[in-house]
């Protein structure tokens, strides 16, 4: 989520997060190194920029710069660059992968055999034999070993070696692709793939 | 637009001192709200992740299919589910499936035919579960992997940290875990680290008989949820610290502290507590917290605007005699006091577990100590003083691994705002 950019502070509330006056804030108004608020009343309310810009202008500052030269550097800039300058960057913590990409590069990469899923799927309980055969030696989602979790990070080698992987999208509709994807690729895929589960999901009546 | 406050809070002291770094503690009580008629409850996506070990044969896993069976019931054709079961292999029972009513059927039926044997390998059952729930995530829904154990990992990722740092990267990912543990013989640290980094919740399960109680709530909870991934964020001047000692996390946002609340259900009661730290500063002088709340929906904005629900807080530096003569708000100490019992008492659990019994003890009488130092004539707080000087006895001597888990479950409620059996508290009024 975003900072907030709806102006919420005060006038004193803005000097005091900055650990200055409310004088200062003004004087820095008229000075040009804020962006002065449309009203200047009792009522004006300030935003995270006002309050980022405000701290930079304090750290600048501390450094013993004029304040000509402050202006100066700050002409142009965009707030996040000021709020780099600020040592207050706005959080880009956002994974860049998907919830599937993590689990699948923790796994190691897990071919699913549509073919033998949906035998599974279509095979009655009595006949599944959950309860008393043993169990397959192959896991049932197919992967060519067993998986080490844990024992050793997911093999490299498994990542090098492209392979095609059959999505099942339908019961009559696959998609094939080419794996491993470049992970912003790999995204797109997963949202073609919830697009389409969604799209033949839908009662065609 | 309901009346109601969704946010408020209030400061065991308003004076502050001007040559000492002051703390203060705040009390956030956040409250969700109703579900309403215009919207919708939000769609599921849950794996049920089964131990299905040699140790949960019987009754217990007898139990834990027909809850599952029973939970189902409670879905319908927008959710999804998935089942898997693990031993030392993880098997997928039910592919990730809508809500149907003949889906549910099937599962049924293939849960009936499952039974116990083999090893623990927790952390790829999880994550078997967790990829079925990832394969077709509810971008508008709650996404989560319900795991049920009675052993310790013992085979895959065993490592608590590790399988924390996980479920808090699934969780960055829209995936939520919650965990229950049945029996004497989990960790009850390590499934409390998961669901706590996970968004999710941990339950206790004293026994077999309890297993329906809590699954069928923890589902009925997600059914429930009206704001997801909802975060209290404090903005304060840049030498204030400012950190939850509630268990919720605290990290750094730009100008802010962020403090992740999970997912609230409707209706629902939260406490916060948060610890400021304030620099020297001349007498006379105010300094302020603004204290905002947002979710990923936007449920607590009012009017379009996240910034209208603020919650105002002002302290002043002011000399010792007057510091010293301030009011204390008891509300705030009770909710202080309580945190820091919890945190004793679950220090208390791991070393009596680990056999230092005497740190036990030690730990408990601080703590007891720190809070008679504020406790005046306050019955609450005095009867808090009091349990922790007779629990201190407990800890002293080795305790049976199911007393343990109890005083680990009770002290991890309370310091969440859930009651006895780990559910949400509402509407306390």
């Amino acid at each position: 989520m975003a900072p907030t950019d709806a102006p919420r502070y005060s006038l004193t509330e803005l000097a005091d997060l900055a650990g200055v006056t409310p004088r200062t804030v003004r004087y820095y108004m008229s000075q040009g190194l804020l962006p002065s608020q449309g009203t200047s009343g009792p009522g004006a309310k300030y935003d995270d920029a006002h309050l980022v810009r405000l701290r930079l202008v304090r750290k600048l500052q501390r450094e013993h710069l004029p304040l000509a030269e402050i202006r100066q550097r700050l002409a142009g800039l965009d707030d996040t660059t000021i709020a780099n300058l600020a040592d207050q960057p706005t959080e880009v913590t956002d994974p860049q992968d998907t919830a599937l990409d993590y689990i699948r590069r923790v796994l190691g990469p897990a071919q699913v055999n549509p073919n033998r899923l949906a035998a599974i799927n279509e095979r009655p309980a009595a006949a599944y034999g959950l309860a008393r055969e043993p169990m397959p030696a192959e896991p049932l989602l197919g992967a060519p070993a067993p998986i080490t979790l844990g024992v050793e990070p997911a093999p490299s080698r498994s990542f090098e070696r492209s392979q095609w992987e059959r999505i099942p999208l339908a019961p009559d509709i696959e998609l094939h692709v080419r794996r491993p994807l470049p992970r912003p690729l790999a995204k797109q895929v997963d949202r073609l793939v919830s697009i389409a589960r969604d799209l033949l999901e839908e009662d065609p009546s | 637009m309901t009346t109601q406050r969704a946010i408020t809070a209030r400061a065991d002291r308003r004076l502050i001192r001007p040559h000492h770094r002051s703390k203060r503690f705040v009390l956030v009580q956040v409250t969700a709200p109703p579900a309403t008629h215009e919207r919708d409850r939000l769609p599921v996506n849950l794996a049920f992740v089964l131990d299905r070990s040699g140790s949960m044969s019987g009754e217990k896993i007898e139990l834990a299919k027909r809850t599952i069976s029973a939970a189902l019931e409670h879905l319908d054709g927008r959710d999804r589910f998935s089942i898997v079961v693990y031993d030392d292999v993880v098997d997928l029972v039910v592919e990730s499936t809508p809500g149907s009513a003949e889906a549910r059927r099937n599962a049924m039926a293939r849960l009936d035919a499952i039974d116990a044997r083999g090893s623990t390998n927790l952390s790829e059952g999880w994550f078997r579960g967790a990829e079925q729930v990832a394969s077709h995530l509810a971008a508008d829904g709650v996404n989560r992997c319900l795991v049920l154990t009675d052993g310790l990992a013992n085979k895959g990722l065993t490592d608590p940290v590790e399988l924390a740092k996980h479920a808090a990267e699934l969780r960055a990912r829209g995936i939520s875990t919650t965990t229950f543990g049945v029996g004497a013989d989990f960790d009850e640290a390590l499934l409390q680290g998961m669901a706590d980094a996970g968004g999710g919740h941990f339950y206790f399960v004293r026994d077999a008989a309890t297993i329906r109680d809590h699954i069928t709530s923890e589902v009925g909870e997600t059914l429930e949820i009206v704001a997801r991934d909802v975060e209290l964020e404090v903005v304060a001047a840049e030498d204030v610290g400012v950190e939850a000692i509630s268990p919720q996390p605290t990290r750094p946002r730009g100008s802010r502290t962020v403090i992740g609340l999970g997912d609230l259900v409707a209706e629902q009661d939260l406490d916060v507590v948060l610890r400021i730290t304030f620099p020297y500063g001349e007498i006379g002088r105010e300094t302020g917290v603004i204290i905002g709340l947002s979710d990923r929906d936007g449920v607590f904005a009012t009017d379009g605007r996240p910034s209208a629900s603020d919650a105002r807080l002002s302290w002043a530096y002011a000399d010792d005699a007057a510091n010293d003569a301030q009011p204390r708000d008891t509300d705030v100490d009770r909710a202080v006091a309580t945190q820091f019992a919890a945190r004793a008492r679950q220090e208390a659990v791991r070393l009596n577990r680990a056999g230092d019994y005497a740190s036990a003890r030690r730990i408990l009488d601080a703590t007891g100590h720190r809070i008679r130092a504020y406790a005046g004539r306050d019955p609450a707080l005095r009867g808090l003083v009091g349990e922790l000087a007779s629990e201190g006895d407990t800890f002293a001597a080795p305790m049976a691994p199911m007393a343990l888990k109890e005083a680990h479950f009770a002290s991890a409620n309370m310091a969440r705002t859930r009651d006895a059996q780990g559910r949400s508290v509402k509407r306390r009024g």
